[in-house]
């Protein structure tokens, strides 16, 4: 067992807790917030309030 | 009246996804399983290599031994290698009308989606 | 809430955060883009020799000026997340869009995959010079990809902090390396000797089958419009970081062409995976190599990491209008990142970056790019049709008009063919699969999207509709 085993091992290790930091937090934002809040996004809002592209 | 589009489930949202995951994965992995896929070298090695047959001079020879390569031998299939660029006509006309038809197609029937759009945007056309 | 904008007109609205300038927006591009300097340029003189690489370097770099002036205009007027998805929906039409946003996610996503297959690649050759034989590179390949979704979830500033940070140092390595061996600093000298004595081994048609890796040099940089919605002032920062973005990457191209076609024998360089790695290894310096070394890892995860941004953000924009479900369209409450998309897409650029061979997943993202640029030509031309110059501000006006747009489509054409010779099938396969997708959101998807609020940009009606 060299380092580059040890290295394996870690990168799965830290892949695992990469993904679990991720998907915890998606869990745990999804069922705190509502869905329509966190869905509210709209295109164009730029543009609405600022960028208003006239002469 | 501006249309209203129908709600859609859950579970129809998810056979949305796979659909598009399915033709996305078949698209890739068909011509490797057919064993189509991928243009090759094919080596066409020479006989009783030297540096001076295989058309390499003396500054190449040392960028050669750089590379960790020192034996003509060893380089021969790299220097011989050559693609094939024979093409058959018919395939090239085949794949001009699938991009051309392809892209003509989606233009038109985005157009028709887009008056639509606009109808309902700005109001009908006066 | 302290995190949630409200506006007058709606309760509460949460949006991307907009942090960015234009600094972020090169590196970005750049980012992206870089890798394909440290590798798979290269194929370009294996498919046509060194004279066919240098012209496929610049009619490549010539496409993608292209692409960068008609990107700039239509941007800086659009400013959405999406980039060209919005562009096409509000310009050509919905179904125009969807195959957009399919070709933005499935060009980024593929690259995302070559990246991690290639950064394994390296770590196996490192552990194979240091006598460890048969590493295993599976968990490299996750740990990256997991490691820059995990960075792209938490927030785009510190993404693209991170990611220009790393870009520079990888183009700073190019440059080093160019001066030292431009001032005898390599124990090898530069040799062009094979331009006279070989200087198009397969002839002209050679020149054409370059182009199709010719595109490795500059593909990706129309990635900066994605950041639209995320930069302080799209109009200003997204054209002058595009612009800044092509210009680095022609002196980029121009001098790894130099220096490794000087450096390293054609027919080794033309099947060579690291060029630039292996220049350095010429030169016979230590540092050079570790300095090469490094740019090259870099490169590759600054690649990744903007093709993970990019990916994300054209399918949270599809899923926001419903053309995707409308989950993925969900903004983080406290990062302001697209997470759920950011997430879904983590298995997918695992499946093809353990299961495909790297030059499949290439030439995919290479074609769907190409698709891509195709679009932009007559995007470009319908655009100033349907609002004339004095009809709406746009933040850059691109000269030339329609020059652009008809040297991109020209060399477009061009490309196809390079693409064909040596891997029609591949185009034939992705031509059948954008046009099954097309036909399932015509007659199927497209029911489920709400017509007029589509069209979101404060224009007026477009001339002849």
């Amino acid at each position: 067992m060299d380092m580059w085993n040890i290295l394996e091992y870690a990168a799965w290790a830290l892949s695992v807790l990469f993904a679990a930091l991720m998907l915890v937090d998606l869990a745990r934002v999804d069922s705190t917030y509502d869905n329509d809040l966190l869905t509210s996004s709209r295109e164009g809002e730029i543009e609405a309030t600022q960028e208003r592209h006239q002469i | 009246m501006a249309y209203q589009p129908p709600k859609q489930g859950f579970v129809a949202q998810i056979v949305d996804v796979v659909v598009l995951l399915v033709l996305t994965v078949g698209a890739l992995y068909l011509p490797l399983y057919l064993g189509l896929a991928g243009a090759t070298k094919t080596p066409n090695p020479i006989e009783n290599p030297t540096w001076e047959t295989l058309n390499q001079n003396v500054v190449e020879q040392q960028q050669w031994a750089a590379l960790g390569i020192t034996d003509p031998a060893a380089a021969n299939d790299i220097v011989t290698a050559r693609f094939n660029y024979d093409f058959s006509w018919t395939a090239l006309i085949v794949m001009a009308v699938l991009v051309i038809g392809y892209f003509v197609m989606v233009v038109r029937l985005s157009d028709k989606e887009y008056r639509e759009v606009i109808d309902e945007r700005f109001g009908p056309k006066r | 809430m302290a995190n949630v904008t409200s506006t007058a007109a709606a309760p509460e609205r949460l949006q991307l955060l907009r942090v960015l300038g234009p600094g972020h927006v090169w590196a970005l591009g750049v980012g992206i883009v870089l890798v394909g300097e440290y590798m798979g340029w290269n194929f370009a003189i294996g498919k046509g020799g060194m004279i066919a690489g240098l012209v496929a370097c610049w009619v490549a770099g010539l496409l993608y000026t292209c692409v960068a002036m008609i990107d700039s205009e239509v941007t800086s007027t659009v400013a959405a997340a999406g980039g060209q998805y919005a562009q096409a929906k509000h310009i050509v039409g919905p179904l125009m869009a969807f195959n957009v946003g399919l070709f933005l996610v499935m060009a980024y996503t593929m690259l995302e995959a070559g990246n991690a297959i290639t950064i394994g690649f390296l770590l196996d050759t490192v552990a194979g010079m240091q006598g460890h034989s048969g590493l295993n590179q599976q968990p490299f390949i996750i740990l990256a990809v997991m490691f820059l979704a995990w960075l792209n979830y938490r927030g785009v500033l510190a993404t693209l902090t991170f990611n220009f940070v790393i870009t520079a140092i990888a183009f700073l390595a190019i440059i080093i390396l160019f001066l030292v061996v431009q001032f005898g600093g390599s124990n090898v000298p530069l040799d062009f000797s094979a331009v006279a004595e070989e200087p198009l081994p397969y002839g002209w048609v050679g020149i054409i089958a370059s182009i199709h890796f010719g595109l490795w040099y500059y593909l990706g940089i129309e990635g900066t419009c994605q950041a639209a919605e995320e930069v302080r002032s799209p109009s200003r920062s997204l054209p002058y970081g595009t612009m800044a973005g092509i210009m680095t990457l022609l002196i980029a191209a121009t001098l790894t062409w130099y220096v490794c076609s000087g450096l390293i024998p054609w027919e080794y360089l033309g099947q060579a995976g690291t060029p630039l790695f292996d220049a350095a290894r010429v030169t016979g310096s230590t540092g050079l190599m570790v300095l090469l070394f490094i740019g090259t890892i870099f490169s590759t995860l600054a690649s990744a990491n903007g093709c993970i941004n990019d990916a994300s953000r054209a399918w949270f924009s599809m899923g926001r209008d419903r053309y995707l479900p409308i989950w993925f369209g969900a903004v983080h409450p406290v990062y302001r990142t697209p997470y759920r998309s950011i997430v879904f897409l983590v298995p997918i650029a695992l499946i093809f970056a353990l299961g495909a061979p790297l030059d499949q997943v290439v030439t995919f993202s290479i074609l769907s790019g190409l698709l891509g640029y195709t679009f932009m030509s007559f995007n470009m031309v319908m655009f100033r049709r349907k609002w004339p110059l004095e009809t709406i501000k746009r933040g850059y006006v691109h000269p030339f008009h329609p020059l652009p747009a008809i040297v991109l489509l020209v060399l477009c054409a061009t490309a196809y063919i390079a693409v064909f010779l040596g891997y029609g099938t591949q185009l034939i396969a992705m031509m059948c699969f954008y046009i099954v997708a097309s036909l399932w959101f015509h007659f199927w998807r497209y029911r489920f999207v709400r017509r007029g609020d589509q069209f979101t940009m404060p224009w007026p009606r477009p001339q002849g509709y």
